[in-house]
C-alpha cells in the first residue's frame, strides 16, 4: 500500500505547519536571548520557569479562548470575568469574611452561567459573538465596580498558603538532593496552567465534543447537515471558556493577592494574541493546545528580553508583539493559500 | 416619487426603528424621573448652550465621528479594532508638535512650538496613513480585517508612547483649546465638527456611487470585482477614511484634556464605535449600512452614560447599566425576535383586514 | 425481490414565500431498490429531500419509515432514524482529515477516548473500496473535488442507514468513478437498502435505477418503472411542454466581410498557454470541452480576471492591456461568470443595483447615476428580459435561478458591450428560461455584439454557434464550423483530441 502511516508522514502533515512555526520562532528568540544575555542568566532554569509563573493566568484563559476561536467565534469578556472573580474572592474574604473556596464556588457559578448565556444568545438569537461578548465584558466590568472601586487586598490563611505553596526544583549532587541555583520553583498557578493545557488537549483531540468544535469551525452549515449537535456544542464551548476565565481570575488573584475592578483591562486581547501567535486561525477550524502553550511562552519571552536588556522601555514590548502578530499573520496567509490551492 | 405604502411589518423588521424606539424610551424615562432633563439654558459668559441633551451630543462626538468610518468598515464585512489606538497616536503627535520644547521648559503656556497648521495636519495625515496600512493588509494581503487591525491596536499605543517618550505633555495653547472646548453658533465645537463629518460622509457615500460600491463589495466581493468595481481601492479608501476620522476624534479628545494620554486616550473606543454601528442597524456580516442609524446608536450609548451620571448612580456602575440596556436592544433587534414581531404585526393586519371585509 | 415499502411520504406540502415548492407530493421507496427522483431545477426534488432529512419543516404531510411516523426536525434526528444523505453541494468540513470527515459525530471510542487508529484504518478501507488509495489523515481541503465528493459518499454509505439519499453525487466524478459508485450502490441495494438517487444525467438513471418519480413545479407527475418510459417520453414529462420552442432558434448570420472584433494571439497565463481566437462582429463562437479543459480560463484572460503573461489581445484592431475586469469593461468587454452565486449575483442588493453595477463601475463612483436613471434602466431590462418580479427593489437573492441569470445578463446588456462572454449561462435553470437566454444571446448577435458562449451542453452550442472552438486538456485542439458539424464530431474530438 502506498498509503503508509509512517511517523514521517504524520509529522509532515500540512495541518501542523503553524505549530512548527510558533515553536521555531520561540526557539529562535530564545536562542537570540541566550546568545546576547546568556551571561546575565537568561539561559537559567529560573528564567524559563518564570515565563510560566508570570503568565499562567493568560495561559489558563487561552485554553478556553483557543476552543472558542476554533469554533469561529470570539470572547471579549474573559478579562472582565477574571477580574470579577478576583473581586469576588477579595470582597468575600476581606469584607464579608467568607472562606475563599465559597467565593470561588460563587465565581464559578457566575462565570460558567454567563458563558452559557452568551453562547445561547450567540447561537439561538443569532447575535454576532463580538457584540454579545462585548456586552458581557461591559456587564462584568460594571459589576466589578459596583462591588468596589478600590483595590482590596486578600488576606486569608488558606489563600495565603495556596499562593505561597511551591515546589523547588532539585538536582542530585554529592549523594543528596539540593535546590538548583539560582533557585527555581513551580507554584500552584503553573500546575493549573499545565493541567488545563492537558485537559484542553484531551478534549480537543480525544473526545467527540472536541472534534465537533473543529467541525463547526470548518463549516458550521456542513456540521449541522452531518447531524452534529451544533447549538449544544457552541453553548458548552462558551460555558467552558467562562470556566477558564474564572480559573484565570483565581490564578491572577493568587499572583497579585488582591482584587481590583480595573485589573486585566485589555486582557482579552492579550489572550487572543497568544492564541493567534500559537497558530489558531481567527476564521475558525484550526488550532492546537500545544501551539497555544508556545504562543503564551512566545508572547511572554518579549517582556523578559526587555527586562534583561534593561535600557529599553516597556512599550517596545507592545511594538514587538505587534510585529510578531504581523509575522504570524503573513505566515498563516502563506500557508492557507499554498495548501488550499492544490487541486 | 411614488407614494410609499405604510408597511408595518417592514418597519417592525427594520433595526433602525428599534434603535429610535430605544432612544426615545430611555429619554422618556429620563424625563419622567427628572422633568428638567430636557431643559437647555444659555450661558452668556461662554456663549454656549448648556443642558443634558447638549451634553449627550457633545460627549458622543468622538464615538459618532469614528463610528461614521466604522459603519463603512462593517458594511464591507470587517471591523477596525485600531481606532482607539489611533486616537492616542493623534493626541501624542499633536502634543509633540505643540510642546517640542518640553524638555527645556516645563510650564505649559499659551504658545505652540511648531506652526499650528502642522499641529492639526500631521496627526491627521499619520492616522490616515495608518488606516491605509490596515487597508493595505486587508485589500492586498487578503487578511481578515479583524486580525489586520489587531496589529495596530496592539502596537499603536506603543508608537504613541515612543513619540512622547512615555510622558504626558500638557499645553495651554488657546487655538488648540477651541477644538474641544470652544463654541460656534451657541453650540460646543465638537458638535459642529460632528455635524460636518456626518454630512461629509453622508454626501460622499450617498451622493456618489461609493456607498453602493461599499455595500456591493460587502455582500459579494468576488462578484463586485467581476462587475468592474475596483474592490481593493474601495477597501483602501474606507480604511483610510476611518483612520482619518480617528485622527479627528483624537484631536478633539486631546483638546478636551489639553494633554495627551497614550494609555487611556481612546480606550475602548473601538468597542463603543462597533456597538454604535450594530445598534444602529448595520449588519456585522456586511452589506446595507445606515449612517443615520449609527448616529442614533452612538447617542443611545452616550445617553445611557449621561443618564447614569445624572441620576447619581455610582459612576463606575455605568458599564453594568450600559450592558443591560444594550443587551435589551440587541435581543430586540436579533433576527428571531424581529421575525416574531413582524409575523405578529402581519397577523394583526390580516385580522383587521378580515374584519373590515 | 420483496415489494415492501420502507419509506412513504404522503401529501407533502411546503410553502416558500410566494411559491408552493411542493404541493401534495406522494413518494414511496421500497426495500432494496434504487429510485431516481427527476425534475427540472426548481421542480422540488431538493426541497423534498430537505423535508425528509429535517433541514426544512414541511407545512403539511406525513412521513412513514418502516410503517412508523417520523418527523425529523434536524439532520441529526434524520440520521438517527436511519436516513443518510449526500447533499448536493459537498457538505463536509475542509479543515478535518478525510478519515475524520467520514466518522465525525460517531467516532469509534476506546477507553473513553477517540480511537484514531481505528478511524484511520476503517477510512482507508472504505476509500479503497472506491479504489482511492490516499492518505486519509490529510485535511480534506488538500484533495480534489472528486475525492471530496467520494468522501461524502463514503460517510453516507458507512452510516449503514435504511435509506441512502444521493443528491447529484456524480456531478464532479469522472466515468470510472461513476462506475465505482454504481457498483457500491448495487451492493448496498442487494443488502436491502433503499436508495434515492437524484441526477441530471439521463444515462445514469437508466444505468442504475429500478424506478423513477418525476416532479414538475412542485407537483407529482408520476412514478414509473424504468422500462416504462423512453428517454424522450421522460424528458417530455419533465419539461411538460413542447420542446420545439427551443429548436426554432435561428443561428445568427454573419456577413463574410464582417470586421474582426476581437483577436487574441497566443495568450497564456501560466495555467493555460498559447490560445488564439478571433471573433467577428456579430458572430457567436461556442467553446466546447469538458469541465477543466481550459474554457473558463480562456474567458477569464479575455476579461482581465486573470492577467495574461504571454501573447496579445486586440479589440477592434487596437491592442488592449487587461490588468483587471475594470479595464475590460472600459473597452466594452463583458463577462457572465460560471458560478452565478459566488461571482455573479449580489444577493442582498436590489435588482436595480445589480443591473446598474457594471454601468456605474465603468463611470467610476464619482459620477453617480441618479436614482431615476437607475430605476429606468432597471425597469427597461426587467421588461425586456421578462424578469419575474413585482418591482426593481426586490432583493436579487430572492429571485429564482433563471431570473437571477437574467439579472446578470441585464447588467451586461446595460453596459452595451462589444464582446460578451457567457460562461455556462444556462446551467441550473429550467428549460423555458434556457430557451429565452439563448434567444436573447442570438438577438444580441443580430445587433452586432460578438458573443463567446461556453457550455457543457453540446446540443445548445451546436444550435447557436457560427463557429465552435473545441478545448481539451488546457489547449485549443480544433475549430469547426457550427452549421456543418454534429454532436458526434465534437465528442470525437473532445475524446480523442485529433481534429
Amino acid at each position: 500500500m502506498k498509503n503508509k502511516q509512517t511517523l514521517f508522514n504524520k509529522l509532515t502533515n500540512p495541518k501542523y505547519i503553524m505549530v512548527y512555526a510558533t515553536i521555531g520562532i520561540f526557539l529562535i528568540i530564545y536562542a537570540f536571548g541566550a546568545f546576547v544575555y546568556g551571561d546575565k542568566g537568561f539561559t537559567t532554569v529560573r528564567t524559563f520557569v518564570n515565563l510560566f509563573i508570570d503568565n499562567a493566568y493568560f495561559g489558563i484563559s487561552a485554553v478556553g479562548m483557543t476552543m472558542v476561536l476554533i469554533t469561529g467565534g470570539i470572547d471579549l469578556s474573559v478579562g472582565a470575568v477574571a477580574s470579577l472573580t478576583g473581586m469576588f474572592i477579595a470582597y468575600g474574604t476581606s469584607v464579608l469574611g467568607l472562606h475563599p473556596l465559597t467565593c470561588i464556588a460563587a465565581a464559578l457559578v457566575m462565570g460558567v452561567s454567563l458563558g452559557l448565556l452568551m453562547g445561547w444568545v450567540i447561537h439561538y438569537l443569532n447575535v454576532p459573538a463580538f457584540i454579545t461578548t462585548l456586552t458581557g465584558m461591559f456587564f462584568a466590568r460594571g459589576v466589578c465596580s459596583l462591588i468596589s472601586r478600590e483595590s482590596i487586598d486578600i488576606h486569608h490563611p488558606f489563600f495565603d498558603a495556596l499562593a505561597s505553596w511551591k515546589i523547588y526544583l532539585m538536582r542530585y549532587a554529592d549523594g543528596h538532593w539540593v535546590r538548583i541555583k539560582p533557585i527555581a520553583f513551580i507554584n500552584f498557578n503553573v500546575i493549573l496552567f499545565l493541567v488545563m493545557i492537558a485537559i484542553g488537549t484531551f478534549i480537543l483531540q480525544k473526545t467527540r465534543f472536541g472534534r465537533n468544535i473543529y467541525a463547526i469551525g470548518g463549516n458550521e452549515q456542513s456540521a449541522s447537515l452531518m447531524g452534529l449537535p451544533v447549538g449544544r456544542t457552541k453553548v458548552l464551548v462558551y460555558g467552558f471558556n467562562g470556566l477558564c476565565s474564572v480559573l484565570a481570575g483565581i490564578s491572577y488573584a493568587l499572583y497579585v493577592k488582591s482584587g481590583w475592578n480595573l485589573s486585566l483591562q485589555g486582557g482579552e486581547l492579550e489572550v487572543i494574541t497568544c492564541a493567534v501567535i500559537g497558530g489558531t486561525l481567527l476564521t475558525g477550524g484550526v488550532g492546537y493546545m500545544i501551539g497555544t502553550l508556545f504562543g503564551v511562552l512566545l508572547k511572554s519571552i518579549i517582556p523578559a528580553l526587555i527586562t534583561f536588556n534593561g535600557n529599553l522601555l516597556s512599550w517596545w514590548g507592545k511594538i514587538a508583539t505587534g510585529l510578531l502578530l504581523l509575522l504570524f499573520i503573513c505566515i498563516q496567509r502563506f500557508v492557507v493559500t499554498s495548501s488550499s490551492g492544490r487541486k | 416619487m411614488k407614494k410609499k405604502n405604510f408597511d408595518l411589518s417592514g418597519l417592525m423588521q427594520s433595526k433602525v426603528t428599534w434603535a429610535v424606539i430605544a432612544e426615545a424610551l430611555i429619554l422618556l424615562v429620563c424625563f419622567l424621573i427628572r422633568p428638567d432633563f430636557f431643559s437647555i439654558s444659555y450661558q452668556p459668559s461662554t456663549g454656549m448652550l448648556y443642558g443634558s441633551l447638549i451634553d449627550i451630543v457633545n460627549r458622543s462626538a468622538e464615538i459618532t465621528i469614528i463610528a461614521m468610518g466604522m459603519t463603512l468598515v462593517i458594511a464591507l464585512g470587517g471591523t477596525d479594532l485600531s481606532v482607539g489606538a489611533l486616537v492616542a497616536v493623534a493626541g501624542a503627535i499633536a502634543l509633540k508638535f505643540l510642546r517640542w520644547d518640553v524638555l527645556t521648559y516645563n510650564t505649559p503656556g499659551d504658545y505652540s512650538v511648531c506652526p499650528y497648521i502642522l499641529v492639526l495636519t500631521v496627526p491627521l495625515i499619520v492616522c490616515a496613513l495608518m488606516g491605509l496600512f490596515n487597508g493595505f493588509l486587508v485589500a492586498k494581503g487578503g487578511i481578515q480585517p479583524i486580525i489586520a487591525t489587531l496589529i495596530l491596536m496592539v502596537c499603536g499605543r506603543g508608537v504613541a508612547q515612543i513619540l512622547t517618550d512615555g510622558k504626558q505633555f500638557t499645553t495651554g495653547y488657546s487655538p488648540f483649546r477651541i477644538i474641544g472646548q470652544g463654541s460656534f453658533l451657541y453650540l460646543p465645537m465638537p458638535i459642529i465638527i460632528t455635524i460636518v463629518v456626518v454630512i461629509a460622509v453622508a454626501l460622499f457615500t450617498r451622493r456618489t456611487a461609493f456607498g453602493a460600491f461599499v455595500e456591493s463589495v460587502g455582500v459579494n466581493a468576488s462578484a463586485s470585482r467581476l462587475s468592474g468595481i475596483k474592490a481593493d481601492t474601495v477597501i483602501l479608501i474606507v480604511f483610510m477614511i476611518t483612520g482619518l476620522l480617528s485622527g479627528i476624534a483624537g484631536l478633539i479628545y486631546s483638546s478636551r484634556i489639553m494633554s495627551n494620554d497614550s494609555n487611556n486616550a481612546g480606550l475602548n473606543f473601538e468597542m463603543d464605535a462597533i456597538l454604535a454601528v450594530v445598534i444602529g442597524g448595520t449588519n456585522m456580516a456586511g452589506g446595507r449600512f445606515s449612517l443615520a442609524g449609527t448616529v442614533v446608536g452612538s447617542l443611545i450609548i452616550r445617553t445611557i452614560v449621561t443618564f447614569v451620571y445624572y441620576f447619581g448612580i455610582v459612576a463606575e456602575a455605568t458599564m453594568a447599566f450600559k450592558a443591560l440596556i444594550i443587551a435589551v436592544v440587541i435581543v430586540l433587534q436579533s433576527e428571531p425576535v424581529r421575525k416574531y414581531f413582524a409575523k405578529r404585526a402581519t397577523l394583526k393586519a390580516a385580522r383587521l383586514g378580515g374584519q373590515a371585509a | 425481490m420483496p415489494e415492501k415499502n420502507i419509506l412513504e411520504m404522503k401529501d407533502i406540502t411546503m410553502q416558500f414565500p410566494g411559491v408552493k415548492a411542493l404541493d401534495g407530493v406522494n413518494f414511496s421507496l421500497r426495500e432494496g431498490e434504487i429510485h431516481s427522483l427527476l425534475g427540472e431545477n426548481g421542480a422540488g426534488k431538493s426541497t423534498l429531500i430537505k423535508c425528509l432529512t429535517g433541514v426544512n419543516y414541511m407545512d403539511s404531510g406525513k412521513i412513514f419509515l418502516d410503517g412508523k411516523e417520523i418527523a425529523p426536525s434536524n439532520p441529526g434526528e434524520a440520521i438517527e432514524c436511519g436516513i443518510s444523505t449526500v447533499f448536493q453541494e459537498v457538505n463536509l468540513c475542509p479543515n478535518l482529515s478525510v478519515a475524520e470527515n467520514i466518522f465525525v459525530g460517531r467516532q469509534p471510542m476506546k477507553h473513553g477516548q477517540i480511537d484514531w487508529r481505528e478511524i484511520n484504518k476503517r477510512a482507508s478501507e472504505l476509500m479503497s473500496r472506491f479504489h482511492l488509495d490516499i492518505d486519509v489523515t490529510r485535511p480534506l481541503s488538500y484533495y480534489s473535488t472528486a475525492i471530496q465528493q467520494m468522501t461524502s459518499i463514503a460517510r453516507a454509505v458507512d452510516i449503514k442507514a435504511k435509506i441512502l439519499i444521493l443528491d447529484e453525487p456524480t456531478s464532479s466524478l469522472d466515468e470510472n468513478e461513476v462506475q465505482l459508485l454504481f457498483n457500491v450502490m448495487r451492493e448496498l441495494k442487494a443488502g436491502g437498502m433503499g436508495i434515492i438517487f437524484i441526477t441530471h444525467f439521463l444515462d445514469q438513471i437508466y444505468a442504475v435505477s429500478d424506478r423513477m418519480t418525476i416532479l414538475r413545479n412542485g407537483h407529482l407527475i408520476g412514478t414509473y418503472n424504468i422500462d416504462e418510459l423512453t428517454k424522450f417520453e421522460l424528458v417530455t414529462k419533465m419539461v411538460g411542454k413542447d420542446m420545439d420552442v427551443i429548436f426554432n432558434l435561428k443561428r445568427a448570420d454573419v456577413a463574410p466581410d464582417s470586421k474582426i472584433m476581437l483577436n487574441a494571439e497566443h495568450i497564456g497565463d501560466g495555467r493555460i498557454n498559447d490560445i488564439s481566437v478571433t471573433l467577428k462582429k456579430g458572430e457567436l463562437i461556442g467553446f466546447a470541452g469538458l469541465l477543466g479543459s481550459g474554457r473558463t480560463e480562456t474567458a477569464e484572460m479575455l476579461f482581465g480576471a486573470s492577467k495574461i503573461a504571454t501573447g496579445e489581445i486586440f479589440l477592434d484592431g487596437e491592442k488592449i492591456n487587461l490588468n483587471r475586469p475594470f479595464d475590460a469593461i472600459k473597452v466594452r468587454i463583458a463577462f457572465c461568470p460560471e458560478d452565478r452565486k459566488r461571482d455573479g449575483i449580489i444577493g442582498d442588493l436590489s435588482i436595480r443595483e445589480n443591473i446598474m453595477l457594471a454601468v456605474q463601475s465603468r463611470k467610476g463612483f464619482m459620477k453617480p447615476m441618479t436614482r431615476q436613471e437607475q430605476t429606468d434602466l432597471a425597469n427597461k431590462y426587467i421588461k425586456l428580459l421578462g424578469i419575474a418580479t413585482p418591482d426593481c427593489e426586490k432583493k436579487a437573492g430572492e429571485l429564482s435561478g433563471g431570473n437571477q441569470q437574467k439579472v446578470i445578463l441585464a447588467r451586461w446588456m446595460a453596459a452595451q458591450p462589444k464582446v460578451l462572454i457567457l460562461d455556462e449561462p444556462t446551467r441550473g435553470i429550467d428549460i423555458g428560461a434556457k430557451a429565452e437566454i439563448q434567444r436573447l444571446m442570438l438577438e444580441m448577435c443580430g445587433e452586432g455584439v460578438s458573443v463567446i458562449f461556453i457550455s457543457s451542453e453540446l446540443d445548445e452550442i451546436i444550435r447557436c454557434s457560427n463557429r465552435i472552438v473545441i478545448m481539451r486538456d488546457r489547449a485549443k485542439v480544433a475549430e469547426v464550423d457550427g452549421s456543418s458539424c454534429t454532436q458526434q464530431d465534437i465528442l470525437k474530438i473532445i475524446a480523442e483530441g485529433a481534429a
